[in-house]
């Protein structure tokens, strides 16, 4: 799991969006550059839920910008790279990728059916030895064999998912038909390379994100090791979180201001209100004009952290 | 009704009431995937507690373990592929150009006159124009709400549905020829080629108008289980170029508004009401109550109602503006819908890109927006507050930020026509009030 | 029927217009608010040894400290500390706290913000002269050797905390009222403070 992707990571622009769609390149930003993003996909295992998302990982503008800076990724013009990458392919290509993908399916498809006979067999043998126990002491209750036998099989499913990162799909419920002919599985694969090449010509790469006035105190509170996540849901731009949010509560609500801007004061006192009430600080920041920014992590950034007084 | 209706926004499953937290708030640990997920086997999808969370990082080994553990299963829980097992596969193939019929005169069970020169890609076969993956082969239940049949059978997908498909691995969504280099520019047979995630969010966000915003909110309520359609709201831009059949045309429901207006019940009623008030209300400047015949108390409030309200009522239908249109219908999972004849629409949403409005709709912008919205008064036996949150009229704002998503129910209160005085018992104290207030702890 | 009722008499002003047209001549908003802000952490609060500074910023600004009758504020760590060494908060001689007393309405910005609390000494200035009195303070109060004792590594520990910044760096008390319609004489605190200071979690 810890592998660094072929750098730069490439950022994919679709209509004004930031994309991350490669597993490594989306685990590596989090482990190593303390970006999160937002996973906005739907996960294939378990469709039917929002709790858990899964790839695309959608990145603000900002985070875009702050990797560009810091030279681990690039923007891709995704829309023109795919048109032109797929319309340019030759025979050979075409032909090269279907037969991978077939092998991939092949592969895929034996592991499944194995699995699924493992499994099988595994709840079969499970269910016999109860049932011989059971019948051992069979003077005591009847009853408890049928009872037992689903629980039996559910737990073989717990111990299937717990020994897998791999595939191990129920799309289908069905038995597999007795061995002969093996179809491939058809596969949908998460990003284009290949067949396309993993880091796109030059004519496709983007020029630095645009940002908000924001993003001097988004950059200056990454430097400091502050994991930012957007915050409308909470009533902020930014939610500061000290470490991982997979791991950590967030401590700060931030909203930015500039430095000459009108500030009504009422937005700090309800800020700060709002922050104490869900045991966060209210973060209002935002850089000085007039002081040269010297090391691109904000360094002209002030930051005053707000709570209730509790009189 | 408006509360349940707001729990089921936030959590349709039947057991909404169990759960107070929206577990989607804040990142949740992904370790809590794996009990989900062969729940998720047994159609017994029943969501996972919320994960403990520290305050701060620590220098402890404990810590850190629990963290590359999260972090491990959140790798694998990505890595999960999209599938397609041969015996049920349902296959789509993109048509970049937009509905066109099949090339191929074998495909044609209707018609024997099928062209056997490929038509120009603008031809109308019966679907619409802002559609670009056809299914062939369409299997399973989420085409009964999703997409739409031409003559051949096939069924046309527009972006978001195609794309929402792929997503839960429910589509392989091929390339057409011509994008791959293997024929002509408007050949659409399929190639062969599978389109991956990238490719299929570079393809279909920012066709017809498809914004990611709006692609969150669709994606977010298909999950959970609600059918969306789009609304005639869904793009109004003049530059619009796919040219949306329903989007030039008057909002349908500001047409039904319209109609439904007063009504002549409403008029028959304000001519009683006007009978009834008129004699007593001559004195410019006498006294409110004269002299007279007073019936009762109610008689001598309705006299005092010198304030003019707001009536939602005779509101008249205005033209709502991006982004404050209803952009998508929403449907319960319960309601019955054809997707050839649909209902009226549980919910209607308007979705708005929280980094380019920044400020708060002015009540212009709403005003309009509900005006938009059909008449939907309260239930006349339902408890006051019920009935004041309820509203006249009602839509959703879907604030969308980076992806997140924020419901806000607005509703048309009608406070001026609730005649407090009328009230048949004495109003019990806490039908009056609101929520109950958060007390803000001292420390 | 109507006999004219001789008018009322015009009540005496409150204690705190009072207060706040004895405070200051001539009467600007600024001292206004700032008397008004004492005369609430004086009698509400039981604030003692109140003191005005006026600042002399780019706009019209006063600070006011004073004493309060316990801690307003501690930070997460430092209370850590305090629990990890059986010190409780009412063992600790208290601050002199800085308010910033504030109007609803008032034009402000960021950079007056960070003015102000430019001219706040900064903390490790003032430890350094308090900390021999609190020590002697300490002893002479009849506590426990080993009590005096773990106040004054307290204390030793606290310049430095102070200084590093790991304890919090500058913090006044934002002290803000509402005269809007007149007012009704609530005034509300919060804490703010410089930089990023993690939020206490009690």
């Amino acid at each position: 799991m810890n592998t660094t992707p072929e750098l730069p990571v490439p950022i994919s622009y679709i209509a004004g969006n930031y994309f991350v769609f490669s597993v490594d390149a989306a685990t590596f930003l989090r482990r190593e550059h303390n970006i999160c993003g937002v996973l906005t996909g739907t996960l294939p295992q378990v469709p039917q839920q929002n709790v858990f998302t899964g790839l695309p990982l959608e990145l603000m503008p900002e985070e875009a910008r702050l990797l560009v800076e810091k030279g681990v990724a690039c923007i891709v013009d995704e829309v023109n790279f795919q048109k032109q990458g797929m319309r340019s392919l030759v025979e050979e290509d075409r032909k090269k990728y279907l037969q991978e993908l077939e092998s991939q399916g092949l592969e895929t498809m034996q592991l499944q059916m194995r699995r699924k006979e493992r499994q099988r067999d595994a709840s079969l043998k499970k269910i016999e030895e109860k049932k011989a126990a059971a019948k051992a002491k069979k003077a005591e209750a009847k009853e408890d064999t049928t009872a037992d036998a689903p629980t039996v099989a559910e737990d073989s499913v717990v111990s299937l998912f717990a020994d897998s990162g791999e595939p191990s799909s129920h799309i289908s419920s069905r038995r597999p038909s007795t061995l002969g002919s093996i179809e491939p599985m058809g596969i949908t694969p998460p990003v284009s390379h290949p067949p396309l090449p993993q880091q796109p010509p030059a004519k496709h790469l983007l020029p630095l994100p645009e940002v908000q006035s924001s993003y001097p105190l988004f950059a200056h509170l990454h430097s400091k090791g502050y994991f930012l996540c957007p915050g409308l849901r909470f009533g902020c731009q930014y939610l500061a979180y000290p470490g991982d949010p997979l791991r950590f509560h967030s401590h700060f609500l931030v909203v930015s201001t500039e430095w000459d801007e009108q500030l009504d004061l009422m937005t700090v006192i309800s800020g700060g209100r709002l922050g104490t009430g869900v045991k966060k600080g209210f973060l209002i920041g935002g850089a000085n004009k007039n002081v040269e920014e010297s090391d691109g992590a904000g360094s002209n950034v002030r930051t005053f952290s707000i709570e209730w007084a509790g009189m | 009704m408006a509360d349940l209706d707001e729990a089921a926004i936030n959590n349709p499953s039947s057991d909404a009431g169990q759960i107070e937290v929206d577990l989607s708030d804040e990142t949740q640990d992904f370790r809590m995937l794996n009990s989900l997920s062969f729940l998720a086997d047994t159609n017994d999808l029943s969501l996972p507690k919320r994960g403990e969370k520290d305050f701060e990082p620590n220098p402890t080994l404990f810590q850190a373990d629990i963290l590359s553990a999260s972090r491990q299963a959140m790798h694998s829980a990505l890595s999960y592929p999209r599938l397609h097992n041969p015996k049920n596969k349902v296959i789509g193939v993109y048509a970049p150009n937009g509905p066109a019929p099949p090339p191929d005169p074998k495909l044609d069970l209707i018609s024997e006159d099928a062209p056997t020169e490929r038509p120009a890609p603008t031809t109308s076969i019966g679907v619409s124009l802002t559609t670009c993956v056809y299914v062939a082969n369409p299997k399973g239940g989420l085409f009964k709400t999703i997409g739409q049949a031409d003559r051949w059978n096939r069924i046309w997908l527009l972006p978001e549905e195609a794309l929402y498909l792929l997503e839960r691995g429910s589509l392989d969504i091929r390339w057409p020829r011509g994008a791959v280099g293997d024929g002509g520019e408007h050949n659409i047979e399929d190639s062969g080629i599978p389109m991956s995630l990238q490719a299929a969010y570079a393809s279909f966000i920012g066709h017809s108008g498809l914004t990611m915003e709006k692609f969150s909110v669709y994606t977010g309520l298909r999950r959970l289980g609600y059918a969306v359609f789009r609304a005639p709201g869904w793009s109004q831009s003049d530059n619009d170029t796919d040219g949306t059949a329903c989007s030039t045309e008057p909002s349908e429901e500001g047409q039904l508004a319209m109609r439904q207006g007063p009504g002549l019940a409403g008029i028959f009623k304000r001519f009683l009401q006007w009978l009834q008030d008129s004699p007593s209300t001559t004195a410019a400047m006498g006294p409110l109550i004269g002299f007279g015949f007073h019936r009762g108390y109610n008689h001598l409030f309705r006299k005092l109602a010198l304030i003019p309200y707001y009536d939602p009522v005779t509101a008249s239908p205005s033209r709502a503006e991006l982004p404050y249109t209803v952009a998508l219908h929403i449907y319960k999972p319960s309601t019955h819908i054809r997707k050839s004849a649909l209902p009226d629409p549980d919910f209607r949403i308007a979705v708005v890109n929280a980094r380019t409005d920044t400020d708060m709709p002015t009540l212009s912008q709403i005003g309009s927006l509900l005006e938009s919205t059909p008449l939907e008064p309260p239930a006349s036996n339902k408890p006051l507050y019920v009935r004041l949150k309820n509203g006249y009229r009602n839509v959703i704002l879907a604030v969308v930020d980076q992806g997140v998503v924020s419901y806000l129910r607005i509703a048309d209160a009608a406070f001026g026509k609730e005649k407090i005085f009328d009230a048949q018992a004495p109003l019990r104290g806490n039908k009056l009030r609101g929520p109950p207030r958060n007390k803000f702890k001292k420390r | 029927m109507t006999k004219h009722l001789p008018l009322p008499p015009v009540p005496n002003p409150s204690s705190l217009t009072t207060f706040v047209s004895s405070e200051s001549d001539p009467v600007t908003t600024t001292c206004a608010t700032t008397s008004q802000v004492i005369h609430n952490l004086q009698y509400q609060h039981l604030w003692t040894s109140l003191k005005v500074h006026h600042l002399n910023l780019s706009f019209p600004v006063s600070l006011i400290s004073g004493i309060p009758p316990h801690r307003v504020y501690t930070h997460p760590d430092e209370q850590l500390y305090m629990v990890e060494h059986g010190l409780r908060e009412e063992d600790v001689e208290l601050d002199r706290m800085f308010v910033l007393p504030t109007v609803q309405g008032q034009s402000w910005s960021l950079e007056k913000m960070a003015g102000v609390f430019d001219a706040l000494p900064s903390p490790g200035d003032e430890d350094a002269e308090s900390e021999a009195q609190s020590a002697d303070d300490a002893a002479t109060d009849g506590t426990t050797a080993d009590k005096a004792a773990k106040l004054a590594k307290y204390y030793e520990y606290r310049v430095k905390a102070r200084q590093t910044g790991e304890w919090g760096c500058k913090r006044l008390l934002l002290a803000m009222i509402d005269k809007g319609m007149g007012g009704e004489g609530t005034v509300v605190y919060y804490v703010a403070q410089e930089g990023t200071v993690k939020p206490r979690q009690n």
